[in-house]
C-alpha cells in the first residue's frame, strides 16, 4: 500500500481565546490527487492548512505528509510541502526574484541550483519584466505570480494552494489551471482551496467540504456533485439555502 | 545543519538594512560625532586627564557602547517585528530551519550591523587620535557579546510587541537611562558616593568598563566580573529566546 501524500487524522484546533477552529477533521489525500477543499469562510480550511504547514501549532491529532510526523520531524515534513497562501505573506520593499530565491535559500538549495530554478520560475510564471520591481509596486495577478513561484522553489511533491486565483483575472486563472494541471499530470499532489466552485470542478477529482470545523462530505468529485451539480451539493452539505433563482 | 537557509536569513536582513542605509549607519555616526566634538573637545577641555588618558578617549569606548547596543536591539526588534507584522516570518516557519538556526541567523545579522557600525566609530575616532585598542580578542569579546545580549533582548521584544509604539519601550525605559549612567561619561570616583549604586548596580557599567578595558587598559572593577555577568546574561537570554521560539510564542498561531 502507497502512503498517501497528505494524512491528517481528528485535527483539533483551538485558538488562545478559545475558538475552535477545526474540531476533530480527518482526511487523507493519495499521492498524484487534485484534492479539492471547500468551505465557507471560517470553516477552518487556512487553519487545517497552517497546522499542516508550520504557521499554526495543532491542539491534538496527528498530520503526516508522506508517512513524516510534521510536529515531531517538522524539518523533513516541510521540505515535502509548497505553500501557496491567501494572505500575501511577503517583504513588499523585496523584488519577486529575492523573495523566491530566498524561499529557495531558506530550503537548503545552492546558488546554482537557485539561480536555476528561479530563472525558470520567473519566466513559466511570465515574471521576467517584473523581476526586479518591489513587490508592491506589482498589480493583484502578478502577486499572485510570485507568491505561486515561490511555493514552487524547492519542487515539492505536495502543493497547498490556499485561494491561489483569489483576484486574478480570466486570462491569468486560465493560465495557472493549465499550469496545475499539468504538474498535476507529472505527479505533483495538489490540495486546492477556492470558493470558486467551477474552479474546483475543473480541476479537482476528489473533494472535501468541511464546515464549522468538520467534514461534512467527502468523496470523489461526480459523486458529490450527484445529478443536481457541486453548487447544490456544497450549499446542502454546508447548511445554506440553495439559489432557486435559477437563469 | 542548514548553513545556506541561515545564510539566507543574514542575506534577507542585510538587504533591508540598505534599503535605509542613512537610517541604519549615516545616524549613528552623525550621533557619535556629535558626542565626540561635545564631550571631547568642549566639555573634555576643561575635565583634567583620567588614568593618563585624554577625556575624549575616556568617553569614546562608551559612546561606541551605546552605539553597538542601539544597533543590535534595534536591528533584532525591527527585524522580528517587521516580519510579524507583514506575516513573511512564515516563510521561515513553512521551510525546514530550526529554531536555533532562526536565532543564530537574526544574532548574526545584529552582529554585522553592530561591527560595521563601530567600524565607522572607530574611524570617526581616529581622525581625532582617539581610537585604541590594547586588547584585540577583549575588543571583539565585548563587541560580539554586547551585541548578542541586545540582540536578544530585541528578539524577545519583537516578538512581544503588538505596535510600533511598543517596539520602543524598552529603548525609552530602559536602554537609554541605564546607558546615559552607566559610566559612560564619567569613572565611578567622580560620583559622590551614596550615588555610586548607580553605576554598581547597572550592567551597563560592567559593559562599558570591560569595552574601556580592551581599549585603553582602564578598568574600574575586575575584567573578570564583567566577562562572568555578560556570560550568565548570554545563557539566561539565550534560553528565554529558545524557549520562545520552541513554543512558537509570537510566531504561530
Amino acid at each position: 500500500m502507497t502512503v498517501p501524500a497528505l494524512r491528517i487524522s481528528h485535527l483539533r484546533k483551538v485558538y488562545r481565546r478559545g475558538t475552535v477552529a477545526v474540531d476533530d477533521i480527518s482526511l487523507t489525500v493519495p499521492e498524484g490527487e487534485f484534492f479539492g477543499f471547500l468551505g465557507p469562510n471560517g470553516a477552518g480550511k487556512s487553519t487545517t492548512i497552517h497546522c499542516t504547514t508550520g504557521i499554526a501549532e495543532p491542539t491534538a491529532g496527528k498530520i503526516e505528509v508522506f508517512g513524516i510526523d510534521v510536529v515531531k520531524n517538522y524539518r523533513e515534513a516541510r521540505r515535502m510541502v509548497g505553500l501557496c497562501p491567501q494572505e500575501f505573506n511577503v517583504d513588499v520593499f523585496a523584488t519577486p526574484r529575492q523573495i523566491v530565491d530566498w524561499m529557495g535559500g531558506y530550503f537548503g538549495m545552492r546558488a546554482a541550483a537557485r539561480k536555476e530554478r528561479t530563472d525558470f520560475l520567473m519566466e513559466r510564471f511570465e515574471l521576467i519584466p517584473h523581476q526586479k520591481k518591489s513587490f508592491r509596486e506589482l498589480s493583484g495577478g502578478l502577486k499572485r505570480r510570485v507568491v505561486l513561484a515561490r511555493a514552487l522553489v524547492n519542487d515539492p511533491p505536495l502543493l497547498i494552494l490556499d485561494e491561489p486565483t483569489a483576484g486574478v483575472d480570466v486570462e491569468l486563472r486560465r493560465v495557472l489551471w493549465r499550469y496545475l494541471q499539468e504538474i498535476n499530470k507529472d505527479g505533483k499532489t495538489i490540495l486546492l482551496t477556492s470558493h470558486y466552485l467551477e474552479e474546483v470542478e475543473r480541476l479537482c477529482r476528489t473533494i472535501a467540504i468541511v464546515n464549522k470545523g468538520k467534514v461534512v462530505r467527502e468523496g470523489a468529485k461526480e459523486e458529490i456533485a450527484g445529478t443536481d451539480g457541486l453548487e447544490d451539493a456544497y450549499l446542502k452539505a454546508t447548511g445554506a439555502e440553495p439559489d432557486h433563482v435559477k437563469g | 545543519m542548514n548553513w545556506i537557509g541561515l545564510f539566507t536569513i543574514v542575506r534577507r536582513e542585510i538587504s533591508r538594512m540598505m534599503r535605509v542605509p542613512i537610517q541604519v549607519f549615516v545616524a549613528p555616526w552623525i550621533s557619535a560625532l556629535l558626542f565626540i566634538f561635545i564631550f571631547g573637545f568642549v566639555v573634555g577641555g576643561r575635565i583634567a586627564s583620567i588614568g593618563g588618558h585624554r577625556y575624549l578617549e575616556f568617553v569614546l569606548p562608551g559612546v561606541l557602547l551605546m552605539n553597538i547596543v542601539n544597533a543590535a536591539f534595534l536591528q533584532s526588534s525591527s527585524a522580528i517585528y517587521f516580519a510579524r507584522f507583514l506575516h513573511f516570518i512564515e516563510e521561515t516557519l513553512v521551510s525546514p530551519l530550526s529554531y536555533v538556526e532562526m536565532i543564530l541567523g537574526s544574532l548574526s545579522t545584529v552582529v554585522v550591523r553592530s561591527v560595521l557600525t563601530a567600524l565607522g566609530i572607530m574611524i570617526i575616532g581616529l581622525v581625532f587620535d582617539a581610537t585604541h585598542i590594547v586588547s584585540i580578542l577583549g575588543f571583539l569579546f565585548w563587541v560580539v557579546a554586547t551585541s548578542c545580549i541586545f540582540g536578544l533582548l530585541g528578539i524577545i521584544i519583537g516578538l512581544w510587541a503588538k505596535s510600533f509604539e511598543q517596539l520602543n519601550v524598552l529603548t525609552v525605559f530602559f536602554i537609554t537611562p541605564l546607558s546615559m549612567v552607566g559610566g559612560v561619561f564619567n569613572t565611578v570616583a567622580m560620583l559622590p558616593p551614596w550615588l555610586r549604586f548607580l553605576d554598581y548596580a547597572n550592567p551597563f557599567f560592567y559593559f562599558t568598563n570591560g569595552l574601556r578595558g580592551a581599549m585603553l587598559g582602564l578598568d574600574e572593577t575586575p575584567q573578570g566580573l564583567g566577562v562572568g555577568l555578560t556570560l550568565v546574561l548570554l545563557a539566561v537570554l539565550g534560553g528565554t529566546v529558545w524557549r520562545l521560539y520552541s513554543k512558537g510564542y509570537g510566531l504561530r498561531e
